[in-house]
């Protein structure tokens, strides 16, 4: 039988793991604590709105009377039998690819691009996409739009000037293609800017001497890109990626203001811009809180790929 | 590629980007006839200053570049902090609930923001935070933070996790470790996070709209709002003379943080 | 285990207690007496700010230690802010709204009713027909006219002049003679004897009304559109044939993309149809050589009917300080408050006010859109503008595009 005093530090011992590892098993909650506090307090009552909205008649009489009458999936059905909705998804997925696609691509480009400047050309390149990305949005609509427009803009002048045809008074705003392809170039941008900075900054934290040693080694720029700085900067791009989707998914005031609303039409409309119109424009809260769950659901499954691939990394490194 | 051969790409592709900020600027110098005429001005060569006057003389400017600027202060600080926490715990610690939390972190992004407007404004009336500086701060939070755990999270995984436990060794602290080891690696990606916290919260103007009613209170973009807000002509040179005003404050917090995204290029090279 | 759970207990309570306390929604503001408050368009306050001022001092001596407190709105999103405070509260006591948005929140039940007040509000009963009707539902008064706009022909002294053109047109033919006289003159690219953006529906609709036709009437409770009637397919075809002569504008554009004051002020435009203060942007230029005229119909003698665009004042349902609002708003409108902003330009509220420049004279004939609760809707929708584009670029006849058109605004109006 053992003593006492060969017990007690048994169940000493014990205890202290038992208090470390609660230590450290609610450190993360602690940790995690002030967001979700935040989010709680200003997002709780607007999510609940939204999912009991979408099951209610609520027009702007239901809103004045704080009041609605439940009409089941009504809202949703509605919504899902519409033609318009079903083309607007598919123009808005063909967009957001194209769209995160060209960011990505052009933002990586230029992340690269700035690693191999001279430190006046970085520092003048990367304020320069400052400047951009602290344009305001409406600004930046107004002036895009003054820079495309048939009749006095810059670009048909510039094109014209060098013999790429003639596009004098060329309106880029006639077709829903060359709207959205306005819209695109107006939004590609605007995000590099971001993309660029932010991945130029994960580049940053490549090891130079990894990088130094395999130049040595004879490896070609490719190789090197691959092998050891994509992994490192594979967490970011992922990050990016997923957050290029979400964002081009739901973007609203470039398309809106740049076609503006008396062009706006079912056959142009992006999601956002549907909607916009569809919902809260014509006071119709409830099929708005319908539309803007669906949403919610189709960007979540549009960027699950990468969710999951991150959420994945984090698992294999913690 | 020679240095001088990157160095003629990396300007190529500034006056690209940059032509649309310099057209905005150069039409703020532009007098009217100028701004409106068929063939473009490249330069103008009789520059005037009254649109920056005129914009100037708009009511509140001084004032609501204060308010603009509290409230971005204040967000990026609160929200950098909040959002480190909980990236650390998402990159480094194992939970129950982990992957829950991530989901619902990046499911605030997907929501579509039109569609909380009034909710959120019905939530805020109810705290009487409606009219404040504090209610859009805390509305600011909500929407930058996401973003910024994402980001940091993703800069965190990207830190080898053999410094920290050499640390450990070492016999630090973990909260040790984290200050003098993770802290200064992660230089770059703060900054690059508060840069973007900076510019999406200075420009914000949905919620800063929806919640500020008092002109005293309101933020600069509300104020740049104003000019084309009327039913009447805008007046484009002050437009754009306003804008340039309030894209200055982001120009200037930028140059004075960029050179710590350089700083870890260094770090990278001392610290295997 | 246990601080976890504490920890999830404590962020569980923070969402009920954030749930459970905001779904109990405060209907009204907490009236204070001390303050009302006020939303007037940010045009108020760059065109007018002395008119203000002379309302919240006169209203200030009657009610000493009620301030008032004056918000500036934007046009593009006061709807939002309006509609996010109707069921928020902290709302205005007072609210300046469109003349075309009021019938859609009068019908909600938006606003309260000033009818028992309408008495104390000067000249109410010369109110502008097109204005008073606007703030007026199943009988009761809900809006005050505020001001209102038509539109006029903002032209070119000297290019009329050098076309040989001495006398002003007094028909819409005689206009169209001298429109090809002006292009005869004027022969550069795109140069436009009258301008007219395309899809102008305020200035084409103004045809359809001067040929006796209409937009849509409401027949024994249902809206029936009448675009397709014979008067206004005369009045479409008319429209048409006035833009082939007249102007050498995008056919699918609308009236702000270009504004018509850059076009004229860039020098290919002789003359534009639009607002009265358009005459304020015409460039350094030509700012003596611009004088206005009132757009003659097809009638002689009589001036084309013009959409009166305008403002009304209106107190929402959930203030608290009705009588004082209602007392704001009777100093702000008050004879010696519109004729201040009659000085500005714009058309004062009531007839008996009325002078004699070219914006008021164009203001004697004038046409509104249906006083319908969806009317909005077919504004936003853009049916009328797609029925113009379509009948300009010849895609569809004008009566097949009427045809439609008409279609479709009854189903709108008539939702539920």
């Amino acid at each position: 039988m053992a003593s006492a005093a060969e017990t007690q530090p048994f169940r000493s011992r014990r205890r202290r793991r038992f208090r470390e590892r609660a230590l450290t098993g609610s450190t993360p909650f602690l940790l995690i604590v002030p967001l979700l506090v935040v989010m709680a307090t200003i997002l709780g009552y607007p999510l609940y709105w939204l999912f009991r909205l979408s099951t209610q008649q609520y027009g702007l009489f239901q809103l004045i009377a704080h009041h609605g009458t439940s009409v089941g999936l009504k809202n949703f059905s509605s919504v899902l039998h519409d033609q318009v909705f079903w083309h607007t998804l598919v123009r808005t997925v063909v967009f957001t690819a194209v769209n995160v696609g060209l960011t990505m691509g052009l933002g990586l480009l230029i992340a690269l691009l700035l690693t191999k400047l001279s430190a006046w050309v970085r520092v003048l390149l990367s304020s320069g996409l400052v400047l951009v990305w602290a344009m305001p949005v409406v600004v930046a609509v107004q002036v895009w739009y003054w820079m495309t427009n048939f009749q006095n803009g810059v670009l048909n002048y510039v094109l014209t000037q060098l013999h790429l045809g003639n596009f004098d008074q060329h309106d880029w705003y006639a077709t829903t293609t060359s709207q959205l392809g306005m819209v695109t170039l107006l939004i590609v941008w605007g995000a590099l800017p971001f993309v660029a900075i932010t991945l130029y900054a994960g580049l940053a934290q490549v090891p130079r001497d990894l990088v130094e040693a395999a130049e040595v080694d004879g490896a070609r720029p490719w190789r090197v890109f691959r092998d050891i700085t994509l992994p490192i900067l594979r967490p970011i791009l992922l990050i990016l990626t997923s957050l290029s989707i979400i964002w081009d998914f739901g973007v609203f005031t470039q398309p809106y203001l740049l076609i503006g609303q008396s062009k706006i039409t079912p056959g142009n409309y992006l999601m956002s811009v549907y909607l916009w119109e569809e919902g809260y424009f014509k006071t119709d809260f409830g099929r708005g809180a319908a539309i803007s769950i669906l949403m919610l659901f189709i960007v979540a499954l549009l960027s699950v790929a990468y969710v999951r691939r991150m959420v994945r990394i984090g698992r294999e490194v913690a | 590629m020679k240095r001088a051969g990157w160095n003629a790409v990396g300007v190529a592709v500034f006056l690209v980007m940059v032509f649309p900020v310099f057209w905005m600027v150069s039409t703020a110098f532009k007098p009217d006839s100028q701004v409106i005429s068929l063939t473009p001005t490249w330069i103008p060569l009789h520059p005037t200053l009254s649109h920056f006057t005129a914009a100037l003389d708009k009511p509140y400017f001084w004032r609501d570049v204060l308010n603009s600027l509290i409230v971005v202060g204040v967000t990026v600080a609160a929200s950098i902090v909040v959002a480190l926490l909980a990236a650390l715990a998402l990159a480094r610690y194992r939970f129950t609930g982990r992957e829950v939390f991530i989901v619902l972190v990046i499911g605030i992004q997907m929501l579509p923001q039109i569609g909380l407007i009034i909710p959120l404004y019905v939530v805020l009336a109810q705290y009487h935070l409606v009219n404040t500086l504090t209610g859009v701060i805390l509305t600011e939070m909500t929407f930058v933070l996401p973003f910024c755990v994402w980001t940091l999270r993703g800069f965190l995984v990207g830190l080898p996790k053999e410094l920290e436990e050499a640390g450990l060794v070492d016999g630090s602290t973990r909260l040790g470790v984290f200050v003098k080891i993770l802290l200064p690696l992660m230089a770059p990606g703060l900054v690059a996070t508060s840069i973007f916290a900076f510019i999406t919260v200075w420009n914000e103007y949905i919620f800063a709209r929806l919640l500020l009613n008092d002109q005293r209170k309101q933020t600069l973009t509300i104020w740049l709002s104003y000019f084309s807000g009327t039913s009447r002509h805008t007046d484009w040179g002050a437009l754009m003379a306003a804008s340039t005003l309030t894209a200055i404050p982001v120009v200037v917090f930028f140059l004075l943080v960029q050179r710590k995204i350089a700083f870890g290029l260094t770090a990278g090279a001392v610290k295997a | 285990m246990k601080r976890r759970s504490i920890v999830a207990l404590s962020v569980v309570a923070v969402l009920a207690a954030a749930v459970l306390t905001a779904t109990s929604v405060a209907a009204t503001t907490k009236a204070t007496a001390s303050s009302i408050t006020v939303w007037l368009q940010v045009d108020a306050q760059s065109g007018w700010p002395g008119v203000v001022a002379a309302a919240n001092q006169q209203f200030q001596s009657d009610h000493p230690g009620t301030s008032v407190n004056v918000q500036y709105q934007n046009w593009g999103d006061h709807l939002q802010k309006f509609d996010a405070t109707l069921a928020g509260g902290n709302g205005p006591d007072v609210i300046e709204m469109g003349n075309t948005e009021m019938t859609k929140y009068m019908a909600a039940g938006a606003f309260a009713d000033l009818s028992s007040f309408k008495g104390s509000f000067a000249n109410s009963s010369n109110w502008l027909s097109g204005l008073a009707k606007s703030g007026a539902f199943n009988g009761k008064t809900y809006g005050v006219p505020y001001y209102a706009g038509s539109r006029v022909v903002t032209y070119r002294t000297d290019l009329f002049k050098a076309a040989g053109i001495n006398k002003l047109p007094t028909t819409t033919a005689q206009f169209a003679l001298d429109a090809k006289r002006l292009l005869a003159k004027n022969s550069t690219k795109g140069f436009s004897p009258v301008y007219i953006a395309g899809t102008d529906w305020y200035f084409a609709m103004s045809f359809v009304y001067d040929y006796g036709g209409s937009i849509a009437q409401q027949i024994s409770g249902k809206w029936k559109g009448l675009l397709n009637t014979p008067r206004s397919i005369a009045g479409l075809n008319a429209y048409k044939s006035f833009f082939a002569a007249a102007s050498r504008a995008s056919k699918t554009t609308d009236e702000t993309h270009p504004n018509p004051y850059d076009v004229y002020a860039q020098g290919q435009a002789a003359s534009m149809v639009g607002p009265s203060w358009f005459s304020c942007c015409v460039g350094k230029k030509y700012t003596g050589t611009t004088a206005q005229f009132v757009m003659p119909g097809h009638v002689k003698g009589q001036s084309m009917p013009g959409f009166l665009g305008g403002s009304d004042l209106a107190v929402p349902v959930t203030s608290g300080n009705k009588a004082l609002a209602a007392d704001w708003i009777k100093d702000f409108t008050s004879t010696a408050s519109e004729k201040a902003l009659q000085a500005k330009g714009n058309i004062p509220n009531a007839t008996n006010l009325l002078g004699n420049s070219v914006n008021e004279r164009a203001a004697s004939r004038s046409w509104f859109v249906p006083t319908a609760k969806h009317w909005v809707d077919v504004e936003n929708g853009n049916i009328l503008r797609n029925m113009l584009a379509q009948i300009l670029t010849g895609k569809l006849t004008v009566k097949q595009a009427a045809s439609s058109a008409s279609d479709n605004i009854a189903s709108v109006l008539n939702q539920p």
